[in-house]
């Protein structure tokens, strides 16, 4: 049985239709990821799973719970974790605060710390410097270390890539290979190469539909499809 | 952090930061010249004075700045009611410190209410959920209910005994009390009766809220889950129930030991009265007007404005149009043998006033409301640096949508500190009661200076809000004291004197500087 299933949702942001027909399935443990091209409507699937853009039809199951009418605040406490595009790192919060700010339950930071050091060492040492004072890099790191202080099921990751130095990749790409080994991932990723390794399976969305689905292994060697919905990879 | 090639030094450091910062430094520096050139023109106890008296603005206007600037900050709303909720704050003040037998009166009615309230909404909830009624249907009786509850209840609270001023008899106006108290004359006014049986009407009141409280469950729940009943719910409902009850019981004499403790203590419960009746109805007003309109922003602005007209008509209707003074609290008060107070150990003395410098600095209108000023400001900022409360705010401020993702119940969040905000200002009403006198005007003028401060410190700040309050009120004051001192003007032998009508125009002008230099105020961040 998968962790999330999102079926046929639409939604709208004002009276505008951005989504109008998105499926897609993750399984418990797998790593998804979420492809299509700017504007396609990836980010805004990511939102109305949390419930930030709720859909106007359609289903969202999260565990064997339906979470139509629920608040964002009330998914995400049934165990869904959020690194939004372009982080969103507060920042007039220390490094410390902006993992503490995430806690669901007492003693959560406490607990997994550690866990989070050993993904990001780089964390460490500026744990104190308020968020403004924290490179491209180091606020991506932040953000993913935010999603793992309570113990969530599922990761929703958006753009963990995205202006990061070649190096910088490399490092977030293993992190998100650690992590994943506990936790679940849908991952928005616009390097293909970078979530080509990283994920089992993938969905394509077009112009707010879900056009495409199946495993990665499948998709590397499918060029007509990687071009005509993902651009020259 | 010392990866970097060569550490700038210390000095390249501050030049690159003034650098940075010029526009600010430029203001500031105006203003300091602007107060400190205050000393070639008076003499040191009137410098003195007219800091300390700038700063007491200062600290007033920060009670009620404070709280907008946290309620702007984290929600986007800005309450314009907020000015006449310090105006009510210092009414309800005034009432608890030179009537009590109206606060203990009025307080029974209130206590039952209460633990109706609290007693049925988790009781009827879980009932209002599992009824299927139609909308319209659903509607329709709520309607009802809410009507006909509210003229019971009305009807039922008219009939509790309310002993209370007389608007229309001079010597028993507000006024009139306020004169007697200042007098030492303390007369408990006679006690008031039921109207018919005291049974009927809290029977009345009951059942009388208790529908509405149905009305509103069948609205909230029709579509919703209700949370599950516990015990523990209840124990508001049985607080208040206990307070209603010793009331009840023990109203009058609680009424005569109020009129035998010296007037400092009932000011600190007209204190804490204020806050927390503050804080409730910040809470009130935040979940039945302000939050099923978060989506349309111009709407809470306008509701907010026309709340402020109903608490002044609401004031005027039961308090009276005409401005009446506030006595002071005994403890700032004292006169006669050894006063006044001479310099600092003066402090202690309990003398009305105090003399510094050769000149009397008065005990309460300086030295207890800067000193209030401080408290709240490091109480609110510690709040804010040191709590879980305050890490969401400041990350609230920046980014509601995100701090709600991590699992944040934001809603509650923003009722809490709309609730603060409130109880801070009618908090700060109680407080500058005593030294503005009251009037149903008082609040708008307030609020005036609490938006020009909070655009001179950056609206979101709320360090901006305390230094703009401060710049706001020592440049008013400054402005004041010229008008009697006057500023030498060169080549002339005609000092300037800005007249009256300069003062407000000065504060504006400050704003409109500040504002153009550096738009985003003096603590802002550039967006």
């Amino acid at each position: 049985m998968s962790l999330l299933s999102v079926r046929s949702v639409n939604t709208f942001i004002e009276q505008y239709h951005i989504l109008e027909g998105v499926d897609l399935e993750v399984g418990e443990g797998e790593i998804v990821a979420l492809l299509g091209r700017n504007g396609a409507g990836k980010t805004t699937t990511l939102k109305t799973i949390l419930g930030l853009t709720p859909p106007r039809s359609g289903v969202v199951e999260f565990a064997g719970r339906t979470l139509r009418g629920m608040r964002p605040f009330e998914i995400a406490a049934l165990g869904i974790g959020y690194v939004p595009e372009h982080r969103a790192i507060f920042r007039d919060l220390t490094v410390e605060e902006n993992l503490r700010i995430a806690e669901r339950s007492k003693g959560d930071y406490a607990r997994r710390k550690d866990l989070i050091l050993s993904l990001f060492p780089d964390l460490g040492r500026l744990i104190d410097l308020p968020g403004t004072k924290l490179s491209g890099g180091q606020q991506q790191m932040l953000a993913v270390g935010r999603a793992l202080v309570p113990d969530n099921q599922l990761l929703l990751i958006d753009e963990p890539s995205e202006g990061l130095a070649p190096i910088l990749i490399q490092q977030m790409m293993e992190a998100i290979r650690e992590l994943s080994a506990d936790t679940t991932v849908l991952l928005v990723e616009q390097n293909f190469i970078v979530a080509s390794r990283l994920a089992s399976s993938f969905v394509i969305i077009e112009e707010g539909r879900s056009v495409h689905h199946g495993a990665m292994a499948d998709l590397v060697h499918d060029d007509e499809t990687i071009r005509r919905y993902l651009g020259a990879a | 952090m010392t990866t970097t090639a060569a550490p700038p030094t210390r000095m390249r450091r501050i030049s690159e930061a003034l650098k940075r910062n010029r526009g600010r430094a430029a203001i500031v520096a105006a203003l300091a010249f602007i107060f400190l050139s205050g000393l070639f023109t008076m003499d040191a106890g009137d410098w003195m004075i007219t800091v300390l008296r700038g700063l007491a603005v200062g600290a007033i206007t920060f009670l009620v700045a404070s709280g907008l600037s946290l309620i702007f900050g984290l929600m986007d709303v800005l309450n314009l009611a907020h000015g006449e909720l310090f105006m009510l704050g210092a009414y309800v003040g005034w009432t608890v410190y030179v009537r009590p037998d109206t606060f203990i009166d009025i307080s029974l009615p209130i206590a039952i209410a209460v633990a109706v309230v609290f007693f049925c909404w988790p009781l009827v909830a879980p009932f209002a959920a599992r009824l299927s009624l139609s909308l319209v249907w659903t509607r329709v009786v709520a309607v009802v209910a809410a009507v006909a509850g509210g003229v019971i209840a009305v009807w039922a609270f008219g009939r509790f005994p309310l002993s209370i001023w007389n608007l229309e008899q001079f010597d028993q106006t507000p006024t009139a009390d306020s004169i007697a108290l200042q007098q030492g004359i303390q007369t408990v006014p006679p006690t008031a009766s039921w109207d018919g049986s005291p049974l009927v009407a809290i029977v009345g009141l009951l059942v009388g809220v208790a529908l509405v409280v149905v009305a509103f469950a069948l609205v909230r729940y029709r579509d919703a889950a209700a949370p599950p009943f516990g015990i523990r719910r209840l124990v508001p409902a049985f607080v208040a129930a206990a307070i209603a009850v010793a009331l009840l019981l023990f109203g009058n004499s609680l009424t005569d030991f109020l009129y035998e403790i010296s007037t400092t203590y009932r000011f600190f419960l007209a204190l804490i009265v204020a806050l927390i009746g503050g804080f409730a109805l910040g809470a009130m007003i935040e979940t039945s007007l302000i939050r099923p309109l978060y989506d349309r922003p111009i709407y809470q602005l306008m509701i907010t404005l026309g709340l402020g007209f109903i608490i002044i008509e609401v004031v005027r209707e039961v308090w009276g149009r005409p401005e009446f003074a506030m006595p002071k609290p005994a403890l700032f008060n004292g006169t006669g043998e050894g006063c006044p107070g001479q310099g600092i150990s003066g402090l202690f003395s309990g003398c009305s006033t105090i003399e510094i410098l050769d000149t009397r600095v008065r005990m309460y209108n300086e030295v207890f409301i800067i000193s209030v000023g401080v408290a709240v400001l490091v109480i609110i900022s510690l709040l804010i640096k040191r709590t879980r409360m305050g890490m969401i705010i400041r990350a609230g401020v920046q980014d509601r949508e995100m701090v709600e993702a991590l699992g944040v119940n934001v809603r509650q969040v923003f009722t809490l500190v709309f609730a603060l905000g409130v109880g801070l200002a009618a908090f700060g009403g109680v407080v500058a009661g005593p030294a503005l006198g009251l009037s149903p005007e008082m609040g708008s003028r307030v609020l005036l200076l609490a938006l020009i401060a909070m655009a001179v410190g950056g609206l979101t700040s709320f360090p901006g809000a305390a230094a703009g309050a401060v710049l706001v009120g020592l440049l008013q004051q400054f402005v004041i004291k010229a008008g009697s001192t006057g500023i030498p003007v060169p080549w002339s032998d005609i000092p300037f004197k800005p007249s009256p009508s300069l003062v407000p125009v000065s504060v504006i002008m400050l704003m409109i500087v500040v504002l153009l230099v550096v738009p985003e105020g003096l603590f802002g961040r550039e967006e």
